[in-house]
């Protein structure tokens, strides 16, 4: 019984989190460009959740991020909810394999999974068109992206392990007694 | 029902059905962009103000950090102005006069004015789009304020910013003329003249400028040309400014020379924009 009660607060406080990180990506992160390249705090969001949640917890955050992404500020509906929902299901896979408390997996996989999420981005939306400047792409904004987010996955990670421990502890204390 | 319960808990079969359940989704807000408007404002309704609160403070904060760079170089910058303004002084004396002689020709002519077939609706930018890829802005009127998709958007100075593609009933996606996806037929504001297409380029698009295409052979473009959207497609009225020639291009192939345009509007810095509704398009 309790554990359900804490998986429900743990839901609830996911949801607020993936719409406060929308409301800032969308708003404020504008004006913190690192060479007119902005940081994607919803992808480094969705890729930490996912390492500590595993691929079924990712997929479902994965999604509704993407889903919120759409409805808040995209040009198609389902697109990134799409791109959101497999980005949590492959980062999640990661959660068996590797050590997932380990912050160097967490940079390391923020950085590989934003060219590879971004790169779905852009050829998914130019399916049809001539992509031409693939070097410049990489050079000028994956490349930048890239490390970008995964400096910011450091403190996303801390974060979200300091919510969950929370939850952790008050599950585990009252059960001792 | 079970069955179906059972099917749902295996994650392989759920992962599928979600990819079907997303793609078709796709694929109909695609191809009607006011489809799914219900769910959409569930989400866009209250969370547009708090964006807007955000989107505004960031610019507070932004223009006051600004105030202190900006103090050294302002004062070097008022002495220039100075001399300056004594220069254009004289040079607005002479242009007075020919507006004067402009405005009788015009009546001449029983020429219009530029948007008097459009009721003019002030709005404010409120988010931007999460990604780098694209290029475009949530403002803070919707279809209750009577505005709808292809509205035409400009700035305050009359120049062309793009047009609407989507809204909900208190807020609309605008995208941007530097954005990959947009197109506007254009004409040369030049004796001669002639047409062409201005499109978003992604290598421009940081830096705020587009690209302009122009096959015809007949046309001539030099650099300073004031290109302004033609009418042609529907989406935009004749007339509005769109930007100025910044570079041109020469390509060995005539049908792939193309120039670079600086875009009448800063669109990298928005606040207000107007949206552009037709007068007897209320039926819609």
């Amino acid at each position: 019984m309790r554990s359900k009660e804490v998986l429900k607060y743990k839901i609830l406080v996911y949801i607020l989190s993936i719409l406060i990180i929308i409301l800032f990506q969308t708003t404020v992160v504008d004006f913190i460009k690192i060479k007119n390249v902005k940081p994607n705090l919803i992808l480094v969001y969705t890729i930490c959740a996912s390492i500590l949640e595993g691929s079924v917890g990712g997929g479902i955050i994965g999604l509704f991020a993407g889903l919120a992404q759409d409805i808040l500020s995209g040009k198609i509906l389902g697109f990134y909810a799409l791109l959101g929902m497999y980005l949590g299901v492959i980062a999640g896979m990661i959660n068996r394999r590797l050590h997932k408390d380990n912050i160097l997996v967490v940079i390391f996989f923020s950085f590989f999974l934003t060219v590879v999420y971004e790169c779905g981005v852009y050829f998914l939306s130019n399916i049809g068109k001539e992509v031409t400047n693939i070097f410049y792409i990489f050079k000028n904004i994956l490349y930048i992206e890239a490390l970008y987010n995964a400096g910011l996955s450091i403190i996303i990670h801390v974060l979200i392990i300091k919510v969950n421990t929370k939850f952790e502890i008050e599950r585990k204390i009252p059960a001792k007694y | 029902m079970n069955r179906f319960l059972s099917l749902i808990k295996n994650k392989y079969f759920s992962l599928i059905f979600a990819t079907i359940v997303l793609i078709v989704i796709i694929l109909i807000s695609m191809y009607n962009s006011g489809s799914f408007t219900g769910i959409k404002n569930i989400l866009s309704v209250p969370l547009s103000p708090l964006q807007k609160l955000l989107t505004g403070t960031g610019q507070k904060v932004e223009a006051f950090f600004t105030t202190f760079k900006d103090i050294k170089t302002l004062r070097k910058e008022n002495e220039i102005l100075k001399t300056k303004v004594n220069e254009l002084e004289k040079e607005n004396g002479e242009l007075i006069s020919y507006k004067d002689k402009i405005e009788e020709l015009r009546l001449a002519l029983n020429l219009k004015s530029q948007f008097e077939d459009y009721e003019i609706i002030g709005a404010n930018v409120i988010a931007k789009e999460p990604g780098n890829w694209f290029n475009v802005f949530k403002i803070d009127i919707g279809t209750k304020d009577g505005v709808d998709v292809d509205y035409p958007v400009v700035s305050s100075t009359k120049g062309l910013v793009g047009r609407i593609i989507s809204s909900d009933s208190t807020s609309s996606k605008v995208i941007s003329i530097i954005d990959e996806d947009s197109t506007v037929s254009g004409w040369i504001l030049k004796s001669g003249g002639g047409h062409v297409i201005v499109k978003g380029d992604l290598t421009l698009k940081e830096e705020g400028l587009c690209r302009m295409y122009y096959t015809a052979i007949n046309v001539d473009v030099a650099v300073d040309d004031i290109i302004e959207t033609s009418g042609l497609g529907g989406i935009y009225p004749k007339g509005i400014l769109v930007g100025k020639v910044k570079e041109v291009r020469e390509v060995s192939n005539e049908l792939d020379r193309y120039a670079i345009i600086q875009p009448e509007v800063d669109l990298k810095r928005l606040q207000e924009i107007f949206v552009l509704k037709k007068k007897n398009d209320n039926l819609k």
